[in-house]
C-alpha cells in the first residue's frame, strides 16, 4: 500500500481522471458525434502506438499496417457469415494478423532501411488484389469488390464498440510502456542505434525484431477489426489502402516519434483536422502533408520535441511528478 | 497459336519501355543519394498533369508541351533537394523517407484539389492510332513509349559518362568524401541529380498520360512498378533499368493474357517481393 501511495503523483492522477472521463463518455448523453470523434481517436491511437514501437523504437518503417487491420477485419466479417460469433472473430482475426506478420517477417526482415519500407508497402497492395479475387462465401452478390456486411451484431450498441476501442487503446499504451521498460526495449534500442554492433554483442536481432512486429500486428488487427465492426461492412479498396498508413504515420510523426506522448497528441491533431475539414477531404490531407514536412524539418521529435525545449515543460514535469501524499 | 504468345510478348516489351522510363528517375536518385524517393510516382503523375494543363490551355501537342514541362520539373526537383531533402539527410536516417512521404501526400492532394479526382488522359490523333506488325495491330502510343525510353536512357548514359556534371554525379554516388576532396560541391551535385531525375519524370509523365488514363492517386501504383523495375535491374544501372522494365512488362502482359486481367498487378507485387527476399541488390546490382 505504501509503495502505491508513493507512486501516486499528480501525473498519474491526471491519467486516471482522463481514463475515467473516457470510460463514462458514452453514457453522458453528449451529442452522438462526440462519441464518434473519441472512438476514432482511440482506434487511431492504438495503431499509432504500435507504429511508434516499430518505427520510433525499433527503426522499422513499416508501411504494411493496413494488411494487418484488413486481415483481422475480413476474418470478423467472413466469420459472421459462417456462424462464428463476432467476439471470436475479433480475437481470431487479430491472431491471424499476428501469424501473417510472422510469415511475412521472413522475407521483409532480410531487408533494412528503405528496402524494408518498400517491401512492406507492397504487401497491402498485393492483398487488395487477392481480396478482390478471393470469394469464400456469399454467392454472386457479395464478396470480392463489393465486400461483406458484418452480420448479427445488432445487439452491439455504439457504446459497446466504443468501450472495446478504449480497451484496445489502453492495452496498446500499456504494452508500449511495459516493453520500453523491459529488457526487450533495451534490445530494440540497440538494434535501432546499430544493428550490426547489437548482433555482434549477442543480441538475436531477428527474433527481437519479430516480437514488436507481431505484437504490433495483433493490436493493430484488434483495432482494425473493431473499426470494421463499427462500420458494419468491409471491402478491399478502402481497407488495404495507403490512407491508413498515412493516418498512422502522420499521427505518430506530428506528435513525436520515439516519445510515449507523441501518438496521443498527434492523433488528437489528426482527428481534429479530419473533422474540421471533413467536407474538403483533399485539403485535410494536404495540410497534414505540409505539417508533416515542416515538423520533420524543424523538430524531428514532433510537437513533443518542441514542447520539451520550452520552460513550460520543466514546470509541467515538476507538477506531474509531485507526490500527492 | 503463334499469335497467342506473340501479341503479349510485343506488348510487354513496349510496355516495359514505359516502365523503364518511369523508373529511371527513381534509379538515379537511389543510385546517387541512397534515397528511395517515395514521392516519385506522384512526381511522375505531376508531370502528366502539367502536360495536361499545357495541352488544355495552350493547345499544344503533348510531346511539344515538354518544352515547358521539363524546365518546370527541373526547378521543382532542384528546390525539393535543396530545401527539403538536403536538410533531411542531416537529421536522421528515417527523416528523408518521411519527408518524401509528406511530399507525396502534398502533390497527390494538390492534384486532387486542382484537377478533381476524375480520370484524365492526354489524347492526340496518333495516340489512339495503331500500327501493324505482320497481321497483328499494336497501339502507336506504346511504340512511342519504347522509343522515348531508349532515347532517354542513352542520353542519360552519355550525360553521366561524357560531361563534367555527369562525372561529378557519378563520383559523388561512388564516394561522397572522396568526391568532396576532389573539389566537387556535393550539395550542388545532389541538387542537379534530383533535378535531372525530375526531368526524366516529366518525360515519363507525358508518355504515361498518352498511354493510360491517370488520376491523382495513380502515383502509388507507378511507384511500386518503378521500384520493381529498379529492384530487378539493380541500382543506378541505366541499362539494368531498361532490362528490368522489359522483364516486368513481359511478365505483366503474359499474366494478363493467360491468368486474367486482375492478376496483372498482382504478378508485379509478387515479383518484387520474391526478388527482395532472394536478391535485394537486384539481378544486375553491384
Amino acid at each position: 500500500m505504501k509503495a502505491l501511495t508513493q507512486k501516486l503523483t499528480t501525473g498519474w492522477l491526471l491519467i486516471i481522471v482522463v481514463v475515467v472521463i473516457l470510460v463514462i463518455l458514452p453514457i453522458l448523453n453528449l451529442p452522438r458525434e462526440w462519441t464518434l470523434y473519441c472512438f476514432l481517436f482511440l482506434i487511431y491511437l492504438a495503431m499509432s502506438n504500435m507504429w511508434n514501437l516499430l518505427a520510433g523504437y525499433t527503426g522499422l518503417i513499416s508501411l504494411c499496417q493496413p494488411a494487418f487491420l484488413g486481415i483481422a477485419g475480413y476474418m470478423v466479417a467472413i466469420g459472421t457469415w459462417v456462424g462464428v460469433p463476432w467476439w471470436a472473430g475479433l480475437i481470431g482475426g487479430a491472431a491471424i494478423a499476428g501469424i501473417f506478420a510472422i510469415l511475412i517477417s521472413f522475407p521483409v526482415f532480410r531487408l533494412s532501411g528503405v528496402y524494408f519500407a518498400i517491401g512492406t508497402l507492397v504487401v497491402p497492395e498485393a492483398l487488395r488484389i487477392i481480396f478482390y479475387l478471393w470469394k469464400p462465401v456469399g454467392g454472386e452478390l457479395h464478396g470480392a469488390g463489393a465486400g461483406y456486411m458484418i452480420k448479427e451484431i445488432g445487439d452491439l450498441s455504439m457504446a459497446h464498440i466504443y468501450w472495446m476501442a478504449l480497451a484496445v487503446a489502453l492495452i496498446s499504451a500499456i504494452v508500449l510502456h511495459v516493453i520500453l521498460k523491459s529488457k526487450l526495449g533495451l534490445g530494440l534500442a540497440s538494434i535501432r542505434d546499430n544493428e550490426k554492433a547489437a548482433a555482434s554483442c549477442g543480441v538475436n536481432t531477428f527474433r527481437i525484431k519479430v516480437y514488436p512486429f507481431v505484437i504490433g500486428a495483433f493490436i493493430t488487427g484488434l483495432a482494425g477489426a473493431i473499426f470494421y465492426i463499427y462500420q458494419g461492412y468491409i471491402e478491399p479498396a478502402a481497407t488495404f489502402n495507403v490512407k491508413w498508413t498515412m493516418i498512422i504515420l502522420l499521427a505518430t510523426v506530428i506528435g513525436g516519434l520515439r516519445t510515449e506522448g507523441g501518438p496521443i497528441i498527434g492523433t488528437i491533431i489528426v482527428v481534429i483536422l479530419y473533422f474540421l475539414l471533413a467536407r474538403y477531404a483533399g485539403f485535410s490531407l494536404l495540410i497534414q502533408g505540409i505539417i508533416l514536412v515542416v515538423i520533420m524539418l524543424i523538430s524531428p521529435q514532433g510537437i513533443v520535441g518542441i514542447v520539451r525545449k520550452t520552460r513550460f515543460y520543466s514546470y509541467l514535469e515538476r507538477f506531474a511528478t509531485k507526490r500527492l501524499i | 497459336m503463334t499469335g497467342d504468345i506473340f501479341t503479349p510478348l510485343v506488348m510487354g516489351v513496349l510496355l516495359g519501355g514505359l516502365y523503364a522510363l518511369i523508373a529511371m528517375g527513381l534509379s538515379m536518385v537511389f543510385g546517387v543519394m541512397r534515397l528511395i524517393n517515395l514521392a516519385h510516382g506522384d512526381l511522375v503523375i505531376l508531370g502528366s498533369y502539367l502536360a495536361y494543363a499545357v495541352v488544355t490551355f495552350l493547345g499544344l501537342d503533348p510531346i511539344v508541351s515538354l518544352v515547358i514541362c521539363i524546365p518546370v520539373m527541373f526547378g521543382i526537383g532542384f528546390a525539393i533537394q535543396k530545401y527539403l531533402m538536403g536538410r533531411a539527410f542531416g537529421i536522421s536516417g528515417e527523416a528523408p523517407l518521411i519527408i518524401a512521404f509528406g511530399i507525396a501526400l502534398i502533390i497527390q492532394n494538390s492534384n486532387q484539389i486542382l484537377w478533381t479526382p476524375l480520370s484524365r488522359g492526354l489524347t492526340t490523333s496518333y495516340s489512339l492510332a495503331s500500327f501493324s506488325l505482320g497481321q497483328l495491330q499494336f497501339p502507336v502510343s506504346y511504340l512511342l513509349d519504347f522509343i522515348a525510353a531508349v532515347i532517354v536512357m542513352l542520353a542519360l548514359r552519355e550525360f553521366l559518362v561524357r560531361t563534367y556534371l555527369g562525372k561529378a554525379i557519378t563520383a559523388a554516388s561512388q564516394n561522397k568524401r572522396a568526391a568532396l576532396l576532389m573539389g566537387i560541391n556535393n550539395n550542388l551535385v545532389y541538387g542537379f541529380a534530383f533535378a535531372i531525375a525530375m526531368v526524366s519524370a516529366a518525360i515519363a509523365g507525358v508518355f504515361l498520360g498518352m498511354t493510360f488514363p491517370f488520376t491523382p492517386t495513380s502515383g502509388t501504383q507507378f511507384l511500386i512498378i518503378a521500384f520493381g523495375v529498379v529492384i530487378i535491374g539493380g541500382l543506378g544501372s541505366m541499362f539494368g533499368t531498361l532490362v528490368g522494365g522489359l522483364i516486368l512488362g513481359i511478365c505483366q502482359t503474359l499474366a494478363g493474357t493467360f491468368l486474367g486481367p486482375a492478376t496483372q498487378m498482382l504478378i508485379v507485387y509478387v515479383i518484387v517481393l520474391v526478388i527482395l527476399a532472394i536478391r535485394p541488390q537486384g539481378l544486375f546490382g553491384r
